[in-house]
């Protein structure tokens, strides 16, 4: 975790304002407030705790932190570290994948390409410009090396 | 003016895109799509993995508009451009709600309307619209009242309900990645829109329409339950207040199909 984060963490008062506004934290065990300080301000990496990929990102908590902590932040850098230590979760890799190898979090399947062509819509999205394609999946490869096949 | 569609609405909602050219044409401001653009890609989900790749494919899909203003429809795509273009101080970006509601305005807009649709929506304006703030100066993340006076312009009534403002449970990798917790965010809101009686959801991200609309779908066949609460784009909505067709807008491929709705509008 870099310094800047760290230093912001420990001015954490443990309010639970943090906790308070986490609409995943009511249906959920994930409990920021723990993970960020447990884990992070005590120089415990988070390593088996799994509640770190239900965070929304919705960033309530972040924004109403009275301490300005950016907790969301925190928190995706966080599972960054996870991610280089455990790779990603299975179904985040199929998506992962997906960018890989056609550009797009969420590809067109042939009959999301025919609805566009119903609508008289053209197909632009890298997936289907082959150079833009090549492109885009060079610069994910390069990235995600390790991470993707 | 340039339109980012973004792997939802290009890929899964192209109805959306249909609508809002119609929009723009009626409003007289040129806009084509971004060619070869790529995903955009998601913010969260994408900085969770890699910083560097999140900027690098950002910028270059902002390269490609050649500094003309780019559009989106979609919370991520906004969040991910809108970012990443202050940062580099390259490029101009908008959601085309907040331009609408800033550029237009919601007066003149009434001008265009052909035809007033006096519905019941709950709005959802979905996390990444308004959140983080510091770069989406337009509106209150805590109180926002945008969306509500923009479908006001052709006569429907936001109304109030339970969880309003909580996310839809799609962000953030959840949907792709923990799929039974975003269920449970979904059942929650989903439970106060449908004390709330109303005849859609109207949202302006294509995120949140997926979990809405697809997720419904999922829910019911789990065993759970049937809301039957239709979803549409606000671009959507507009487009047939001013005139458009409501086949054309691609409402009925939607997976929550609801004839009572589509009635109203054709009327």
């Amino acid at each position: 975790m870099n310094e800047e984060y760290l230093r912001k963490l420990n001015t954490c008062i443990q309010c639970g304002t943090c906790i308070g506004s986490c609409f995943s934290g009511k249906v959920t065990a994930l409990n920021t407030r723990k993970i960020l300080m447990e884990y992070i301000a005590k120089g415990k990496p988070v390593k088996e705790d799994d509640t770190i990929w239900f965070c929304v990102t919705c960033y309530a908590c972040q924004e109403r932190c009275p301490r300005g902590i950016p907790l969301t932040d925190i928190l995706i850098e966080a599972r960054k570290e996870l991610v280089r230590e455990k790779g990603l979760p299975g179904r985040l890799k199929n998506a992962f994948g997906f960018l890989a190898e056609y550009s797009a979090l969420v590809p067109a399947r042939d009959e999301h390409a025919k609805l566009r062509e119903e609508l008289g819509l053209p197909l632009y999205h890298s997936q289907f410009v082959d150079g833009a394609r090549k492109e885009v999946v060079e610069i994910v490869r390069k990235h995600l090396g390790g991470v993707v096949r | 003016m340039k339109f980012f569609p973004g792997c939802m609405i290009h890929n899964r909602y192209p109805g959306i895109e249909k609508a809002l050219y119609y929009v723009f044409e009626k409003l007289g401001i040129e806009i084509s799509p971004l060619e070869g653009s790529s995903c955009c890609p998601a913010p969260s989900i994408t900085r969770s993995v890699s910083s560097e790749l999140w900027e690098e494919l950002a910028q270059r899909n902002l390269k490609l508009a050649d500094g003309e203003t780019v559009i989106t429809a979609c919370n991520g795509c906004f969040t991910t451009l809108l970012e990443v273009s202050e940062k580099f101080g390259a490029g101009d970006v908008r959601h085309v709600a907040e331009f609408f509601y800033a550029e237009i305005g919601a007066e003149e807009l009434k001008k265009y309307v052909e035809k007033r649709l006096p519905l019941k929506l709950a709005i959802h304006y979905g996390c990444h619209f308004f959140r983080p703030s510091k770069h989406k100066r337009f509106t209150s993340p805590e109180r926002p009242k945008m969306l509500d006076e923009l479908v006001e312009v052709f006569g429907a009534e936001s109304v109030d309900y339970r969880y309003k403002f909580m996310c839809c449970g799609g962000g953030g990798g959840v949907r792709a990645g923990a799929t039974e917790v975003s269920h449970d965010l979904l059942r929650k809101k989903m439970d106060g829109i449908a004390e709330a009686e109303v005849d859609a959801i109207a949202v302006i991200c294509p995120l949140c329409m997926n979990q809405f609309d697809n997720g419904q779908k999922e829910l019911r066949e789990l065993g759970g339950e049937d809301y039957g609460i239709p979803v549409i784009h606000y671009v959507q909505l507009l487009a047939i207040a001013m005139g458009m067709d409501v086949e054309d807008t691609g409402l009925e491929r939607h997976a929550i199909v609801s004839h009572s709705f589509i009635e109203k509008l054709v009327k």
